[in-house]
C-alpha cells in the first residue's frame, strides 16, 4: 500500500469541501436517517483514500465517487438488515416530521407543492429515487449515471423517464389523500 | 418522429440537453401530439420542482470529525515505529494483497479510535501519551496544509473555506501568514480578499503583517478592501503605519472616501 503523504492528505481535503454536502444528500435521500447518512460520507473519503489507486484519471471522478458511494450504501444497508430485522417497516410507519408541512416559500408556481414532492419522492422505490437524486440532486449527466450503473445511456434517458411518471402517480395520490 | 421516439428524448428535453435539430422534432412532434405534450409538461414542471427540494445539510461535527480522522489516519500509518503493536503489525505485513486489505482496514479502525480520543471537547480519561500529543501537532500541521492546498483552489467558495482554515493555525506559521498575505493582494474575488483582511488580524502581532497590510492599502482598486486593511491597522494601534497612511491620504488616485478613512485612521493612532 502506498503511504499517505501530505499531497493525499491535501487532496483529500479539497475533495471533502467540494463534494461533502452532495454525498450526504444522496445518502439522506435514499436512506432519511442523518446520523447513517453523515457516518457513510465518512466511509466513502476514506474508501476513496484507501482504493485511489483504482482511480483511473480517463474516467469521470464523480462517477467513480458515487461508484464508491453506492458501494458503501449497499454494505450499510446488509450489515443492518443482519442486525435489526424490518428496520424498512419501521420507517416507513414513522409519522412524517412537522417540517414537512409547507411553508409559505414552499408551495410553488403551478400549484406545486414542494412538501408533497419531497414525501412522492421518499415513497419512490429505490433505484427510481436513486436516479432522480443523481439526475437532480447531484447534477449528473446521464452519460456519467450511466457509467455508474454500468448500462447504455439510452436506457438511463428511458429509465428515467418511467421514474418521473412512477412519481407523478405517487405525488397524486399523495394530494388526493390529503384533499380527502 | 413517433411517440416511441420522443419517450426516448424526454429526459433531454427536461435537462435542456437536446441537441437543436433534435428539440426541433421534438417540439414538432408535441405541437400535434396531445399525449406526449402533456407528458413532457406536466412531467416536465415536476422535474422542475424537484431542485426547489431544500437540500438537507450536515452538521458542523462531520466536518470535524472527518479531519481528526484523517490526522489519525496518516499519523497511523507515518508515525508506525513510535508504538510497538504498529512495528508489529507492520513486521507482519503480509506480501498478498487480499491480506494487505485487510490490514488497512484495520489500521484504519486504529486510526479511528485516536481520533476519536483527541477529539476537542471530549476529555480524556487518561493522562494526555506521547501517542496524543503528536497527533495534535499532526492535526494543526494539517490544518495548515488544508488551508494552503485550499487558498489555490479555483472556486472561490473553497478558497473562503481556506481562509477559515487558516485562522485555525498558530499565528507563528509564516507559510500561511504569506499565503493570506497574497490572498489579500492578488486574489480575485473581492469578499475573499474581505475574509483574508479579517483572517490576517490572528497574525497581528508579526512586524511582517504590519507592514504588508499597510503597503497593501495602494496596491488595492476596491475601497471595500481598502478600507478594511486601514481598519485593520487601527485595531492593531499600528503607529509605524503612519507614513504609508499619510501616502494614501494625499494620493489623487485613490478613492476620496479612503483617503478620507486614511486621515480619520491617522487621527486615531496619534
Ligand atoms: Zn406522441
Amino acid at each position: 500500500m502506498a503511504q499517505v503523504g501530505s499531497g493525499d492528505v491535501a487532496k483529500m481535503a479539497v475533495l471533502f469541501e467540494r463534494h461533502n454536502r452532495g454525498l450526504f444528500r444522496y445518502f439522506v435521500s435514499l436512506n432519511r436517517n442523518r446520523e447513517l447518512s453523515e457516518d457513510l460520507v465518512q466511509d466513502v473519503f476514506f474508501r476513496m483514500l484507501r482504493y485511489r489507486a483504482s482511480y483511473d484519471p480517463n474516467q469521470s471522478f464523480t462517477a467513480w465517487m458515487y461508484q464508491i458511494a453506492r458501494n458503501a450504501n449497499v454494505d450499510q444497508a446488509q450489515k443492518r438488515r443482519a442486525e435489526v430485522v424490518g428496520i424498512d417497516e419501521f420507517d416507513d410507519r414513522r409519522p412524517e416530521p412537522a417540517s414537512d408541512a409547507p411553508g409559505p416559500e414552499e408551495t410553488v408556481a403551478k400549484g406545486q407543492d414542494v412538501a408533497l414532492l419531497k414525501r412522492a419522492l421518499d415513497r419512490l422505490p429505490s433505484d427510481k429515487k436513486e436516479l432522480l437524486v443523481l439526475a437532480r440532486f447531484q447534477d449528473m449527466k446521464y452519460e456519467e449515471i450511466a457509467s455508474l450503473l454500468g448500462c447504455e445511456v439510452g436506457t438511463v434517458k428511458v429509465r428515467v423517464f418511467r421514474a418521473m411518471r412512477a412519481l407523478e402517480e405517487i405525488y397524486h395520490t399523495l394530494s388526493k389523500e390529503r384533499t380527502a | 418522429m413517433n411517440c416511441e421516439e420522443s419517450k426516448m428524448l424526454l429526459a433531454d428535453y427536461w435537462a435542456q440537453t437536446l441537441s437543436e435539430t433534435k428539440e426541433l422534432e421534438f417540439d414538432a412532434h408535441i405541437a400535434t401530439c396531445d399525449l406526449c405534450r402533456t407528458d413532457a409538461e406536466r412531467l416536465g414542471a415536476l422535474w422542475t420542482s424537484l431542485s426547489k427540494i431544500p437540500a438537507e445539510e450536515p452538521s458542523p461535527a462531520l466536518r470535524t470529525r472527518f479531519y481528526d480522522t484523517l490526522a489519525a489516519y496518516r499519523h497511523g500509518l507515518e508515525a508506525a515505529p513510535r508504538a510497538s503493536w504498529k512495528e508489529r503489525i507492520l513486521a507482519l505485513w503480509p506480501r498478498q494483497p487480499a491480506f494487505q486489505m485487510g490490514l488497512s482496514f484495520a489500521l484504519l479502525a486504529i486510526g479511528v479510535g485516536i481520533g476519536y480520543t483527541a477529539r476537542p471537547g471530549v476529555k480524556p480519561v487518561e493522562p494526555e501519551t506521547q501517542e496524543v500529543a503528536a497527533l495534535r501537532g499532526e492535526v494543526t500541521n494539517m490544518r495548515q496544509m488544508v488551508a494552503l492546498s485550499l487558498l489555490q483552489q479555483q472556486s472561490a467558495s473553497e478558497r473562503l473555506r481556506g481562509v477559515s482554515y487558516a485562522v485555525q493555525v498558530p499565528s507563528s506559521d509564516t507559510e500561511v501568514l504569506s499565503a493570506l498575505l497574497k490572498t489579500v493582494n492578488q486574489d480575485a474575488n473581492v469578499n475573499v480578499r474581505l475574509q483574508a483582511v479579517d483572517a490576517l488580524h490572528q497574525f497581528g502581532a508579526s512586524p511582517v503583517t504590519r507592514t504588508a497590510v499597510a503597503q497593501s492599502i495602494g496596491k488595492q482598486d476596491t475601497p471595500l478592501v481598502q478600507i478594511a486593511l486601514i481598519d485593520l491597522l487601527v485595531d492593531l494601534k499600528d503607529k509605524d503605519s503612519a507614513p504609508e497612511l499619510m501616502k494614501v491620504s494625499s494620493d489623487e488616485k485613490i478613492d476620496a472616501a479612503v483617503r478620507q478613512h486614511a486621515k480619520w485612521a491617522l487621527g486615531k493612532l496619534q
